[in-house]
């Protein structure tokens, strides 16, 4: 039993890494990125397509975090030029942009194949379940230097600007500080975090195929986020507990109601996600951790 | 030849989705958020209108009942939903509506089950004309668009409830001071999203096959339809609908056909860095 | 609507050796059930048919307890769900593996579920039985250590299918047309690979996305380069739209689809004039067979319908079976030990058996042949069976089978 729970532990971390960047972005900065799955895609093949050919696991990792990070660079500029909800859907149309992409390119991405075979991290270990608690110690020392990071960047001169700049811009462009400047660092840095995610996630569970990079990836994590309590490092890491507590907590919901059949599942998941939504965001807009008191 | 076909074909993908894209822009122009659960919406009408015409054989019934129960359903998700949040942020409505989208979905998934439905209505043989294949259906399409879009200009000009909802696209503020009671204003609204939304939803119906996933599909390229044609504008939105869907079908002998449904954004992003505002402004204001 | 908790009571309850484990377990180690994880697409894109199997397994487990279970131990199912999602189904392999402790996962559908749970079964070292398509999933790395079987023809045997009909029919100009996923192109990359060693040339092909309003480009692009026959690897949603709309443009041509998407759900939504003359290439099941009269028997009785209409449920039907002879075979539950014999008990020579129970006696007298119900289950060198497949055509809204292709 204790394996399971660390596989759910592992892909929640995942999840976890990914809602830090998007509290970076959105929480922090007010960025209303939609498109984060395309970063986290550009993470995982990155990493695994280097790996494949060869390149140590930590290198791998690196450059799947940093090509993330520049991706989101053309992102930002046009981020700079265009309001808030036009930027969500143009972020949006990038992440499919990105799954077209490495869907049609199969010179490199092996195309709707996927990338079978990917290199485990601490293969040498054979004995499996000690292999699964490595990658999770890995992991949760990697999350936690990211909160720490995040922490520090919060109560950083960085972090008040950035914060400053979702309560209210224009006061800040009066500061003489240039919002658009930190607006493209705080993407960049939020997506180097989703591409580490996704390095994580190939070398995990070491298959990656383009239909795992659909935008419901992204709703999943902004429905943690937003239930957690936006702007919260605190509110992230609840928020995924709880969303994955959603979606692995169903394989036991039918052992209590064998009423319902695992085809209703499916529905009746998606429904109680769509429903927490809209009771968050009317009920308690701050989420469970949050006191965010903006509008 | 080769190329009017594309056209032709594009102009039909476009009709669609600039039927979508007119039902997403009102709620963006008058209540000011991008309503993601358009699509879902336009599936449960597609499922209204498919019990209509099941239960009588008429399409006429079928696009009333498409109409009627799609109209009460937006009333009802607002006045139990976007009402309360009224004055919120963007992000928050559209959040919110994510999660309407979803809710409806599953819904529909437990009710209708997943099993592919269709329009059992006679195929008819197409027209040709000068080379051109042109199928009747689309033709049809066509002409309820045009209605959808006539109707809502009547709507928007000639009533005055029209004007009000205008006045408070232009100028909320204005318009509250000037004795508008937003309340009602936002009744209307929501009914004419409704009516437009299960016409739209209908068509795709016939257009395709109806199932839970239908509408979800559809509601990035409204997005980028409504957004092109500029927030608000209803003429924009059906136009812009039919650009894209002509510059998707154009690009696929150059791009192919997968990379044709990034087409949208391409045209989309382009567009917006040069003319923010998209192709058509916004509302017209009531002087 | 029967849930997994009672059905699992129903399985362990024929076996009548669940009631007194603590005596079980007196008698020696390595007693007490044996536990196999049932892995379907209950949910997802591979809903038709994940129930059916599912039931199936249950149904085949039941039968081996109620002739005494595999080497004198009953089975026990755990059923768990892939949502047909690479990343759901890995956490649910996790689940059996480590909190079920189960010696082998049977059922997986969909090649992308596949091919993400089958390095975990090669960790554990337990078999996997899957029905999916992809040839990636014979050869390592995936397979890297021959614990994967596949109880359904790769999708280049569909494609040698399709090309072995293309000549019987005399067509000369084929075309493609791949809905844009793996198994979609395996189909008719397959079909290009043994039409093109036949001497012959496609004349055109296309791949298309998923969930578009109008297929009428890619048609368009098809019908231009004037093929005698399309060649599809196609869906039924897609299928739906492309078939309507070819119909409305006029142009003559002849179709050959996959089954899972020529079906009469197809037939039903377009009407027997689109639909006439159009063939649908499915492997067949083994009808003839002792064994599929009695999957049949059971499939009717879990889910009202014939057995015909679910392939993917006489597969599991048969991986029960197989895998309870081997375990009989091997006289233990051991997987080093069963799955050596998973060949012996499925290929020729040896007396040939189309049950467990039938199995089980014959094993006393020597080596056993077990002839399925979803084929008569020959396992090559990569763990891959080749089934036969069927042409059926469809005549005035029926499916109507013509002949058996046999590759």
């Amino acid at each position: 039993m204790e394996a399971y729970l660390v596989a759910i532990a592992i892909v929640a971390l995942i999840y976890v890494l990914l809602a830090l960047g998007l509290t970076l972005q959105y929480g922090f900065t007010g960025l209303i990125n939609f498109g984060h799955v395309g970063f986290f895609a550009i993470g995982a093949y990155t990493s695994a397509i280097l790996a494949m050919n060869g390149l140590p696991l930590v290198l791998s990792f690196a450059a799947g975090t940093i090509v993330a990070g520049l991706a989101a660079w053309p992102i930002g500029l046009i981020a700079l030029r265009l309001r808030d909800d036009y930027f969500a859907i143009v972020t949006l149309g990038f992440s499919e942009t990105v799954r077209l992409v490495i869907t049609s390119e199969k010179w490199l991405t092996n195309g709707v194949q996927g990338i079978p075979a990917i290199p485990r991290m601490f293969a040498g270990i054979s004995v499996g379940s000690l292999a699964s608690f490595a990658v999770l110690a890995v992991l949760l020392v990697v999350t936690i230097v990211a909160i720490l990071g995040m922490g520090r960047i919060v109560k950083s001169p960085f972090g008040r600007i950035i914060e400053a700049i979702r309560d209210n811009e224009d006061a800040v462009k009066a500061l003489g500080k240039d919002p658009a400047r930190f607006k493209v660092q705080v993407l960049i840095l939020g997506s180097g975090l989703a591409g580490l995610a996704g390095a994580f996630y190939a070398h995990y569970i070491t298959y990656i195929v383009p239909d795992q990079f659909i935008p419901l990836v992204t709703f999943y994590v902004w429905m943690a986020i937003i239930i957690g309590g936006v702007g919260r490092v605190s509110g992230a890491v609840v928020g995924t507990v709880l969303l994955m507590v959603l979606l692995e907590g169903s394989r036991f919901i039918r052992d209590v109601m064998p009423f319902i059949s695992d085809v209703e599942m499916a529905s009746v998941r998606l429904g109680v996600i769509g429903l927490l939504l809209i009771l968050f965001t009317i009920y308690r807009p701050q989420g469970l951790m949050g006191d965010f008191t903006r509008r | 030849m080769f190329y009017a076909q594309l056209i032709v074909n594009g102009l039909v993908q476009g009709l669609i989705v600039g039927l979508a894209a007119l039902a997403v822009t009102l709620v963006f122009g008058v209540a000011r958020f991008a309503n993601a659960a358009t699509g879902d919406t336009m599936t449960f009408g597609a499922y209204a209108a498919l019990i209509g015409h099941k239960a009588t054989g008429s399409l006429v019934v079928a696009g009333g009942a498409a109409v009627g129960a799609t109209a009460l359903l937006s009333l009802t998700v607002y006045a139990l939903v976007f009402r309360k949040l009224a004055g919120r942020s963007v992000v928050a409505l559209l959040v919110t509506s994510i999660g309407v989208g979803f809710l409806l979905r599953s819904v529909l998934g437990i009710v209708f089950g997943h099993n592919q439905q269709l329009f059992t209505v006679p195929l008819v043989r197409p027209i040709r004309f000068n080379g051109l294949i042109i199928n009747p259906f689309d033709l049809q399409l066509a002409a309820v668009a045009a209605v959808a879009l006539v109707g809502v200009f009547l709507v928007l000009y000639a009533t005055p409830i029209g004007r009000r909802m205008r006045a408070v696209a232009d100028n909320r503020e204005l318009a509250l001071v000037s004795g508008i009671r937003p309340e009602r204003v936002m009744i209307a609204l929501w009914l004419l999203v409704g009516a437009v939304t299960g016409v739209a939803g209908m068509m795709l119906g016939m257009k395709t096959i109806v199932s839970p996933e239908l509408g979800w599909e559809m509601l990035l390229p409204a997005f980028a339809a409504a957004i092109l044609g500029g927030i608000g504008s209803p003429v924009g939105a059906v136009l812009a609908g039919l650009l894209l869907g002509v510059a998707q079908e154009l690009s696929t002998p150059f791009v192919g056909f997968t990379y044709k449904l990034s087409i949208s954004f391409v045209v989309l992003l382009l567009v917006l860095l040069v003319r923010p505002r998209g192709l058509f402004g916004r509302l017209e204001g009531v002087r | 609507m029967i849930n997994r908790r009672t059905l699992l009571t129903a399985v362990a309850g024929t076996g009548a050796l669940m009631a007194a484990p603590s005596i079980l377990r007196a008698q020696g180690a390595g007693a007490g059930p044996i536990r196999i994880g049932a892995l379907n697409p209950v949910t997802g894109s591979g809903s038709p048919y994940g129930s059916g199997m599912q039931k199936m397994i249950l149904a085949a487990a039941e039968a081996v307890n109620a002739a005494g279970g595999a080497a004198g131990r009953p089975i026990e199912i755990i059923a768990e769900d892939t949502q047909t999602n690479p990343q759901a189904g890995v956490l649910a392999a996790k689940k059996l593996i480590e909190a079920n402790k189960v010696q082998a996962i049977l059922g997986t559908w969909s090649s992308g579920v596949s091919l993400a749970v089958i390095p975990l079964c090669n960790d554990a070292g337990i078999p996997l039985f899957h029905c999916s398509g992809a040839p990636a999933l014979s050869t390592p790395p995936a397979n890297a250590k021959g614990l994967g079987f596949r109880f359904q023809a790769t999708n280049d045997r569909f494609g040698r299918a399709f090309a072995e009909i293309c000549v019987k029919e005399g067509f000369k100009r084929p075309a493609t047309m791949a809905f844009n996923n793996a198994s979609g192109i395996g189909n008719t990359e397959g079909f290009r690979k043994a039409w093109e060693a036949k001497g012959g040339k496609v004349v055109e092909s296309v791949v298309y996305e998923p969930n578009q309003s109008t297929y009428r480009s890619e048609l368009m692009k098809v019908l231009a380069a004037q093929p005698d026959v399309i060649v599809t690897g196609s869906y039924l949603a897609d299928t739906t739209i492309l078939l309507r709309e070819w119909f409305q443009s006029g142009q003559p041509v002849r179709w050959i689809i996959p089954g899972w998407a020529a079906n009469p759900d197809l037939i039903k939504a377009l009407g027997p004039e689109v639909t006439e003359d159009i063939i649908s290439v499915d492997s067949v099941s083994n009808e003839g067979s002792p064994a599929y009269a009695q999957y049949d028997a059971a499939y009717q009785k879990a889910m009202n319908q014939p057995g015909s209409a679910n392939v993917y449920a006489a597969m599991t039907w048969d991986m029960v079976n197989v895998l309870a002879l081997a375990i009989e075979a091997a006289g233990s539950a051991d997987m080093a030990a069963v799955v050596p014999k998973l060949r012996e008990v499925g290929n020729p020579p040896g007396t040939v058996v189309s049950s467990f129970a039938e199995g089980k006696a014959a094993l006393k007298n020597g080596k056993i042949n077990y002839d399925g119900a979803s084929s008569v289950l020959d396992f090559d060198q990569y763990g891959d069976v080749t089934p036969d497949f069927g042409a059926y055509f469809i005549k005035g809204g029926k499916l109507e089978r013509r002949y058996i292709v046999k590759i």
